[in-house]
């Protein structure tokens, strides 16, 4: 390895580590600041009074003796 | 247990808030159907158009002669511009259609500036025009994944643009407080292509990187717009579908957050083993094997968390075709990602490189997990959108046996075939001629498969045809939902036959 | 996870991370790469493409050659096999004589597009002009490669030939080929045995003459099926009188870029393998 091949390799570990740790350190944040709190109001979102948890949305067309 | 009377007004109140977000939701569809369905007609166009150049190539690779006289139809042009027809045509515009849909029903805002977005959508067709034809009459640029003649990128630029810009616009104007994880992956989609595009095309073809930067910059994106435009909104299509069909929420949130996040982090990362052994900086190469191991971490998150999801819903496969053709793709998904990252090993990729092996790999990837999943939202959306239901229940059943056993047979057998014709390209004692006879059966299994393809994009075709031409079973009032019996489709006297499948 | 900002600005950091290490760093590292001159008096190496190799390299791309053949010459390092004994090898790319030694980055310092090819459907092309210097080679290869190597599965390229009538003499660059490869070309040509027969009734001592002058020692038996088989197999070999197959300009100037393809060629320190 010349000193160039170095002082590169020394540089893309840095940003790495620099740019890793910069997420690190948001998710760290995001932690302390309470965005992901009650996580399960997140994943159930997507569900409503139309389409609750619990009700299938979906089949075959002819397959009626799924549906209400 | 709440008291009897209780009970009856939270019948009443959960009866008009039920009516109320059905109203809303009905909305929102309403208002992505023009949008939305020209960018999915369009897709199912050049997934037309992608196949049978796909079929073609195919042929032409076991049966030189077949129409080897024609420039435009010689081996060469025509990969170039199914890879085009595909990548750009079908695979791009159905995740337009696939994010702005899901954009607007998870932020519940209605769709703005539908006219924006037709004329994104009408650009996007034309670069997508003029980027085919000129391949075929030979204005090709021979840089993979970046085939289209000069005067193709300008139209795909303007158009994802408006695209990219138009998504934040629904996005701030989100009614939803909660930003679901699907909304990250499309977010992170529409950052990422514009800036892997424009740093590609300004690189390669409007400075003056030459050399070995050109692959260099060329695998970064060549990669990346798998991994970082197709991938998220896939993947993030079943982070929706799959428990909004089964009516139950994603496993653990948590590990859909650690599965973001790091596909971000290190997907990046990981396209230069496409020049693993070549004339690049061994620590390029290496840098991107680490990527790619660490890919296994996401991968394995979404895994996870689809599987415990699906967990005693696996029998629904049975009667959603949205719901069947997404799991496929979830799992070709694991299987493709945890294959790349073992591929991007040196030991492993002096065998696979250069081979019909990688086809397979690649294959897997965009047809096994991103165009199955594409199906499945179709198979959703379409008739949310339009208000008829599918036509026929039959097609349906002959498109995913038609994709399913075909991408099969097309990975199987490039598998097989690549694989020793890597280990046979490494001994130099074995003569060319032989490798070439030996890789031919395999070829022949391809085209078998892309006939199988092709014939179940016809049928998909011919749904989608009849679907929007009013052709189906009107859904009932709004969006219809229907009430799962309870155990009904496990217990009771059920025939299991083929026709169920 | 209720704020955007939070996905926008992760979504720039982890990206920009690859950004810089991937693609800005290779070009700082790479951007100042010099050609090697071994002594003043030598030639700088490479030396970017000249005359119609550059027209070449044009024909090369519009047709996609690259999807079939790669342009590397993999270290000694890469390829592992196992000989008859047994035992472990590597450097597969330079045993079967694709290259003297492994290609560096710069070698290609003066490639627009740099076509290092991804798949080896066909054989490496790094070294070809060193490898295989018979430009008439090349031709009859392209216009059909089974006029070359019965297995091939390359297509044919009749398209950067044409078809002609002779005028005068044959021109020098006709292709040396039997008239079963030139009557259609890139298609093989044999006449059906009702054709055979008319022709042998119509030009049956012209034929015989024919091919009695380039191969003075045969002798056929006419009235035998096999004697006609056998005088058909011969003729078929034995070029047309009076048409020929010359290259146009978008075959000579593939050919001429094929042969400038001589990368591995002049040794280079950073090379040794």
């Amino acid at each position: 390895m010349t000193a160039v091949e170095i002082a590169l390799f020394a540089t893309v570990i840095g940003s790495m580590v620099l740019f890793g740790g910069a997420a690190v350190l948001a998710l760290g944040w995001a932690f302390r600041s309470g965005q992901f709190d009650n996580f399960d109001r997140g994943a159930k979102s997507i569900f409503g009074p139309d389409e609750p948890i619990g009700e299938a949305t979906d089949g075959f067309p002819d397959m009626n003796h799924e549906r209400k | 247990m709440a008291t009897t009377a209780a009970m009856t007004t939270t019948v009443d109140d959960s009866a008009r808030d039920r009516a109320q977000a059905a109203a809303e939701r009905a909305a929102i569809d309403a208002s992505c159907r023009g949008p939305v369905l020209f960018f999915a007609a369009s897709a199912i166009v050049w997934l037309l158009v992608g196949s049978l150049l796909a079929l073609l190539a195919s042929v032409k690779l076991h049966t030189p002669y077949l129409l080897t006289a024609s420039p435009e139809l010689t081996f060469g042009r025509v990969r170039m511009a199914h890879l085009q027809a595909m990548g750009y045509g079908w695979l791009s515009l159905a995740t337009v259609a696939a994010l702005l849909w899901q954009m607007c029903r998870l932020s519940r805002a209605e769709l703005v500036y539908p006219k924006l977005l037709i004329l994104a959508g009408v650009l996007w067709n034309i670069g997508q025009f003029l980027a085919v034809v000129g391949i075929i009459l030979g204005d090709a640029t021979s840089v993979e994944w970046l085939e289209a003649p000069a005067y193709a990128p300008p139209f795909f630029i303007a158009a994802v643009g408006i695209i990219s810009a138009w998504t934040v616009a629904v996005f701030r104007r989100r009614r939803e407080p909660h930003v679901y994880v699907t909304q990250w992956y499309i977010l992170g989609a529409i950052f990422w292509f514009p800036w892997l595009y424009l740093v590609a095309q300004f690189m390669i073809f409007w400075s003056t990187a030459v050399g070995v930067v050109q692959p260099i910059v060329n695998w970064w994106f060549g990669h990346n717009v798998i991994g970082l435009w197709f991938t998220p909104v896939a993947v993030g299509t079943a982070y929706y579908l799959i428990p909004k069909i089964i009516g139950r929420p994603i496993h653990s949130y948590y590990l859909s957050i650690i599965g973001f996040w790091s596909l971000a982090l290190f997907y990046s990362w990981a396209g230069m083993h496409h020049l693993i052994g070549g004339p690049i900086p061994g620590w390029l190469s290496s840098a991107s094997t680490v990527g790619s191991m660490m890919m296994l971490i996401p991968v394995l998150a979404v895994a996870i968390n689809h599987h415990m999801t699906m967990r005693g819903h696996f029998h629904r496969l049975r009667y959603s075709p949205a719901l069947r053709f997404t799991v496929f793709g979830a799992i070709a998904y694991t299987l493709v990602s945890v294959q790349g990252s073992f591929e991007a090993l040196k030991d492993f990729s002096e065998v696979t490189h250069f081979t019909h092996y990688t086809v397979a790999h690649a294959h897997l990837g965009v047809y096994g997990f991103v165009t199955m999943i594409m199906f499945g939202l179709f198979y959703y959306m379409v008739p949310r959108l339009t208000g008829r239901e599918w036509a026929s229940s039959t097609l349906i059943r002959v498109h995913f046996w038609c994709a399913a056993v075909g991408i099969a047979i097309y990975f199987a057998g490039l598998s097989i075939g690549g694989w020793w014709q890597g280990r046979m390209l490494n001994n130099p004692n074995v003569p060319f001629a032989h490798i070439v006879n030996y890789t031919l059966p395999y070829l022949f299994s391809r085209s078998i498969a892309g006939t199988l393809m092709t014939a179940g994009h016809l049928a998909f075709t011919v749904l989608f045809v009849m679907n929007v031409a009013g052709w189906g079973q009107q859904r009932a009032g709004g969006p219809t939902f229907f009430v799962e019996p309870p155990s009904a489709s496990l217990s009771g006297p059920q025939r299991i036959g083929p026709r169920d499948l | 996870m209720d704020r955007g900002m939070v996905i926008f600005l992760g979504a720039l950091f982890t990206f920009s991370s690859s950004w810089l290490g991937l693609i800005v760093f290779p070009f700082q590292q790479l951007g100042h790469e010099q050609p090697y001159q071994k002594s003043d008096s030598d030639d700088p190496y490479p030396q970017p493409l000249q005359g119609i190799a550059v027209a070449g390299k044009r024909v090369y791309q519009a047709n996609g050659c690259m999807y079939c053949h790669s342009q590397q010459v993999r270290s000694q390092r890469f390829g592992n096999w196992w000989d008859d004994n047994g035992e472990e090898r590597t450097g597969a790319d330079i045993k079967r004589s694709w290259g003297l030694r492994r290609t560096v980055s710069r070698d290609y310092l003066y490639d627009n597009p740099t076509m290092l090819g991804t798949m080896r459907t066909g054989p490496d092309l790094a070294n070809i002009g060193v490898r295989n210097p018979s430009a008439m080679w090349h031709h009859t290869h392209l216009l059909n490669p089974r006029s070359a190597n019965p297995w091939s599965i390359m297509p044919s390229f009749p398209y950067l030939y044409k078809r002609e009538k002779i005028v005068g003499d044959r021109s020098e660059k006709a292709l040396l080929l039997g008239r079963e490869w030139t009557v259609h070309p890139g298609y093989r040509w044999r006449p059906t045995p009702q054709q055979w027969d008319e022709l042998l009734r119509e030009r049956g001592a012209t034929i015989l003459r024919q091919v009695l002058a380039s191969a003075p020692t045969e002798t056929f038996d006419l009235t035998t099926a096999d004697g006609q088989k056998r005088l058909l197999d011969f003729w078929l070999t034995t070029p047309e009188e009076d048409y020929q197959i010359v290259p146009t300009a978008d075959g000579e100037a593939l050919v001429a870029y094929l042969l400038a393809l001589r990368k591995a060629e002049v040794p280079l320190p950073e090379a040794k393998e």
